[in-house]
């Protein structure tokens, strides 16, 4: 479990990192937090003939709101989310309640949400939001800088939009209004593991109706995956009642969005211990369970400003 | 010291512990084995040149350039296996022409650190015919592929009790049926297994994490075929073991050779990712069993089926099996028992002890086949239980399987449980679930469990010396090798209790062979069992010597001579008193040296685990788990506790977590190490109580049994039973460990045991 031999350059810059990056003799990998590309260096399933350590470069740190965006430069550490007042709104509760399923808090501390997308391995929590709240990447190359937005960005497991030569420079995620409930619940094996299955989402509504959905699918298919067909079965739904216990009706809405994105959205891949059929069942219960904890957030962030009962 | 829980404590959590791998050598050599990625095949050949190009490599070699490489020794320790398990099977430690198992050593790269050592070995090429692969025993067992030409996959039958007269089936009021799967375990020490050998002279130093020191020595010298003496192996901090440190493995067959071959210090530090392809296995059992009740619920007759997987090689774990075959009665007073087993060897690295060893296996089949029973019969599981217990008043008692259990309580051991758990509550608490169509699920299930401590017969013995300086100090030396349980706490505290003297005058050395010439070691949960009984009676035997030192120096009778506080003294009253040190300084040196043989020993325990499913996810929520073990007299209850508490967790592991996975050509999905075998970590941690009740071995006069495997045997019955209760199973086969969400899952979908018929 040693790293095959590797050179190693410590840019100032991104402009420097672009350069050093643009070597096209040596198969290149930026390292930030590390949290991937380490450990699969010590297995040896990545051999870079060049490792190009981005973490001196200051432009790179700090997370700002721009606008109506949040915008997280790359190396901002999964750990500056793990409060919820860390980012204004409900984004900032979708991205606490996320943040508590990567790793541990060692790795939190050096892991960041530019790398999970650089990595974009499909059970990344941050991916399946930044592909539910139509995020942007933002990289630089040797022709400038461009932005792609993450409907475009994710091509495969570990295969993104980025071409080798470009950096990631910043990922910006659009704050959501105080008329948004957010839930996120994982589901895996132990606490150590990747997600089996983790479903994210938001819910908007206007005039007691659902307005939009946004449900991003952890580990529901190659690569990140945004259930369209979920959201449409509720856009225009009421925002009913939730049910008494804690489990869905059949005829809930919710539940009929869980069955669209099991069926409809999900194009899952047999694990061990996770096959197709089972995969589809745990997507079809954790986005109705999802769906339940973005209303139950929506009506918590409601009752103060209404001043009834929750 | 008050600081610290225990006198290693202090080292070993500060960072201040050494181990193998701290143990800096000048001019070391680092080996790096070269893996067959294939489970079974044909190799063809091998190139090593490109390696010994490489800068830092120091040499590369295949089998074909070591011709007299030795083979892996075999064991047949204990009787566990036999001559005919081994014959026409060796075990090559570099593979010769035919790869048996995924990750077995090709080839060995020697740098002058680990990582030119693998820069080598990723230069090796070798080419390998693939063969078909058979991974599980039933797959093996019609010797459609063979591992060995001409020899079945078979490599052993063995049978405990007598064969069961159908009319007893056929006659009794209820006969329970059932399949189950004892999944493939990986012991996973914090530390893996490590090798420093170091030729000094003509002799040759080994360092190694190891639970069976002189084992290694004796194996090491006669496959260099040098004597004994020659050979020094030290054990010095070791992180765990399991049972899976005590062998002569085959990368420690290349190291010790070629240490010896180049005359230069060679080391193999096993790293996780290795360790995932070739530790050992534990458990590996396709068990069948049937169970025969009369209507009043009184046991009439048991018969448990085995096909064990073996792995590549008849080594140890060919005859692990038998252990399950005797320990098949339980704890109970069923009058016809028969077990048989088939040792079946497959494409998977050797399966071999991991703490339980063997016990787990029975306790786990015959404790899960109680709660079908007590379903099919519509009674409580505890009341079936209690009606079968071994009552107190039977010991001995001896097992239609041919065990003679020393003592026992069987029923004490449970009411404790029961009543730590609330047993009456929870069961309100089910009825309360019931009855409402929202609650999660919830069971209950318990876990009577007797296993096998100290040893078998021809390995109960253990080694030891006591020697006081002019210092008054005592040295305790004993052929025990601890992997940390706590021996320095515990076997100087028993020592100066003896003696009475303060703890801290006594010192133990243990895990050298040069300090101790001979010795057996740690495992079967043996050493306070055996060593502390040998220490019991080795201080008595200072004691009897310092009295006839002081009669002679005093020319008394020794019957005037008593022995109190670490002193001697006349029973005259007069003022005459010696202590350790003025005894020694007037009469030199004073060792004992002793050789003790203790009996079996049969501890036992109740464990209760209440568990909740969601049956629409089937993930599996343990709420509480009461873990009652009875290891006779125990020497320090916070070192018992700690293992108990450790070995439960393990056992969560099996039940719930641990297993592998294999690809379509016998690969065993492990490449990402931890993040494929999982297991239990802090937040899967349930509340754990341990409790203990106690009643001594009659086997020494210690009364201390084995502790520390309990966990391991008792646990996993207990919860995989309470997943059974919640979910109310009617089919015992859907539910096989690990109890992984998605099997839960579909188990929870089947039909009911109310509406189900078998």
């Amino acid at each position: 479990m040693k790293p095959a031999s590797f050179d190693y350059a410590v840019p100032r810059t991104v402009a420097e990192a672009v350069q050093a990056l643009g070597d096209t003799d040596r198969t290149a990998q930026v390292l930030a937090g590390g949290q991937s590309l380490i450990l699969e260096m010590h297995l040896q399933r990545i051999r870079p003939q060049l490792v190009v350590d981005i973490n001196r470069i200051p432009e790179l740190d700090g997370m700002r709101v721009d606008g109506d965006e949040l915008r997280v430069g790359a190396l901002v550490r999964h750990a500056t989310f793990e409060s919820a007042d860390a980012v204004p709104g409900p984004l900032g509760t979708l991205l606490s309640r996320a943040v508590v399923n990567i790793a541990h808090p060692p790795i939190r501390s050096r892991g960041t949400m530019a790398g999970s997308f650089g990595w974009a391995h499909p059970a990344s929590e941050w991916c399946a939001i930044g592909v539910a709240l139509d995020a942007t990447v933002e990289v630089t190359g040797p022709d400038g800088a461009r932005s792609i937005p993450a409907r475009d960005y994710f091509l495969g497991p570990y295969r993104t939009a980025r071409r080798p030569q470009e950096l990631i420079t910043a990922v910006r995620l659009p704050l959501l209004g105080e008329n948004t409930g957010v839930g996120f619940i994982e589901h895996r094996r132990t606490h150590f593991c990747f997600a089996q299955v983790a479903v994210a989402a938001a819910l908007t509504v206007t005039d007691g109706v659902i307005s939009d959905a946004r449900i991003g699918l952890v580990n529901s298919a190659d690569r990140p995956l945004r259930a369209r067909a979920a959201e449409q079965a509720l856009i225009g739904a009421d925002f009913a009642p939730l049910p008494e216990g804690p489990r869905l009706p059949d005829d809930h809405p919710f539940a009929r969005a869980g069955r669209a994105a099991a069926q409809e959205d999900a194009a899952p891949l047999a694990e061990p211990y996770a096959d197709v059929e089972y995969k589809r069942q745990a997507i079809a219960v954790l986005v109705g369970r999802t769906l339940t904890e973005a209303a139950t957030d929506l009506r918590s962030r409601l009752a103060p400003r209404q001043g009834g009962p929750r | 010291m008050e600081r610290w829980t225990r006198r290693e404590d202090e080292r070993l959590l500060t960072g201040k512990g050494r181990y193998v791998a701290d143990i800096h050598v000048p001019g070391c050599l680092d080996a790096a084995f070269v893996r067959s990625k294939v489970a079974h095949g044909s190799l063809r050949s091998v190139d090593c040149a490109a390696a010994r190009d490489v800068p830092g490599v120091v040499g590369a070699w295949s089998a074909a350039d070591l011709p007299d490489l030795p083979p892996v020794p075999y064991t047949l320790l204990a009787r566990l296996s036999t001559e005919e398990a081994v014959a026409g099977r060796e075990w090559p430690a570099l593979v010769k022409d035919r790869v048996r198992y995924p990750g077995e050593a090709l080839a060995v790269v020697l740098g002058e650190d680990r990582y030119r050592a693998e820069d080598g070995a990723a230069e090796v090429t070798a080419v390998v015919d693939p063969l078909p692969a058979v991974v599980t025993p039933s797959a093996a067992l019609d010797d459609s592929v063979r591992l060995f030409d001409g020899l079945s996959n078979t490599a052993l039958r063995g049978e405990a009790g007598a064969p069961i007269d159908p009319a007893v089936w056929q006659d009794a009021a209820a006969v329970v049926e059932a399949t189950y799967r004892q999944q493939l375990l990986m012991p996973s020490p914090m530390e893996c297994r490590t090798i420093l050998a170091v030729p000094e002279g003509d002799r040759l130093t080994v360092w190694s994490g190891h639970q069976m020191p002189h084992r290694l020595r004796r194996e090491l010298a006669a496959l260099l075929g040098w004597s004994a003496d020659r050979i020094r192996v030290v054990v010095p901090d070791t992180g765990g073991a399991f049972g899976s440190k005590s062998a002569a493995f085959p990368e420690f067959v290349v190291v010790a050779y070629l240490a010896v071959t180049l005359g230069r210090p060679v080391r193999w530090i096993e790293d996780r990712l290795e360790s995932m392809l070739v530790a050992t296995r534990g458990r590996g059992q396709d068990q069948t069993v049937r169970l025969a009740a009369d209507a009043e619920g009184r046991l009439l007759a048991y018969e448990l089926t085995i096909n064990a997987d073996v792995g590549a090689y008849p080594h140890l774990g060919v005859g692990l099996p038998m252990q399950t075959a005797w320990m098949a009665p339980g704890a109970y007073t069923t009058p016809h028992v028969h077990a048989t087993l088939r040792s079946v060897l497959t494409n998977t690295m050797v399966t071999y002890p991991y703490r339980g060893a063997g016990r787990p296996e029975a306790a786990i089949a015959i404790e899960r086949t109680m709660d079908l029973l007590a379903r099919r019969l519509g009674v409580d599981p505890i009341e079936l239980r209690r009606r079968n217990f071994i009552p107190p008043d039977a010991f001995p008692y001896d097992t239609p399987t041919g065990r003679r259990y020393d003592s026992g309580n069987y029923a004490a051991a449970l009411d404790l449980a029961l009543e730590t758990v609330g047993y009456t509550e929870w069961r309100a608490e089910q009825a309360r679930r019931r009855s409402d169509p929202d609650a999660l699920p919830l069971g209950i299930g318990v876990s009577c469990y007797v296993e096998r401590s100290g040893g078998e017969p021809g390995g109960l013995h253990e080694f030891g010396s006591l020697e006081v300086h002019e210092d008054g100090t005592v040295t305790a030396r004993c052929g025990a090798a601890p992997s940390g349980q706590g021996h320095e706490t515990v076997f100087p505290a028993l020592v100066a209790k003896t003696l009475g003297i303060p703890e801290a005058q006594v010192r133990l050395v243990e895990g050298d062979t040069d300090e101790q010439p001979e010795g057996l070691g740690s495992f079967a949960s043996r050493s306070a069992q055996v060593d502390g009984a040998m220490f019991q009676q080795t201080a008595g035997l200072l004691i009897e010597q310092a009295r006839e030192r002081a009669a002679r120096l005093w020319d008394l009778p020794v019957d005037k001579v008593a022995w109190a506080d670490g002193s001697v003294h006349t029973t005259s009253g007069d003022s005459a008193v010696l202590g350790l040190a003025e005894l020694v300084k007037a009469t030199g040196p004073l060792r004992v040296e002793s050789r003790y043989e203790a009996g079996m020993a049969f501890p036992f325990g109740a464990h209760v685990a209440v568990t909740e499913v969601d049956p629409d996810l089937g993930t599996v929520n343990v709420l509480r788990l009461v873990a009652v073990d009875d290891c006779g007299v125990v020497l320090n209850p916070t070192v018992v506790h700690g293992q108990a508490y450790g070995s439960a967790v393990q056992g969560i592991g099996q039940a719930l977590y641990e297993g592998m996975t294999f690809d379509a050509d016998g690969v065993p999905h492990l490449a990402s190490g931890f993040l494929d075998y999982l297991l239990p970590t802090y937040t899967e941690i349930p509340p754990i109580e341990i409790k203990d009740t106690c009643t001594p071995s009659p086997s020494t006069p210690l009364g201390a049994k084995g502790a520390g495997e309990s966990g391991c045997i008792g646990t996993p019955a207990a919860i995989v039973n309470a997943v059974a209760d919640a979910l109310r199973i009617a089919d015992p086969d859907l539910l096989q460990m690990p109890l992984t969400p998605d099997s839960v899952w579909r188990a929870a979908r089947a039909p009911k045991h109310e509406e189900g018929v078998r």
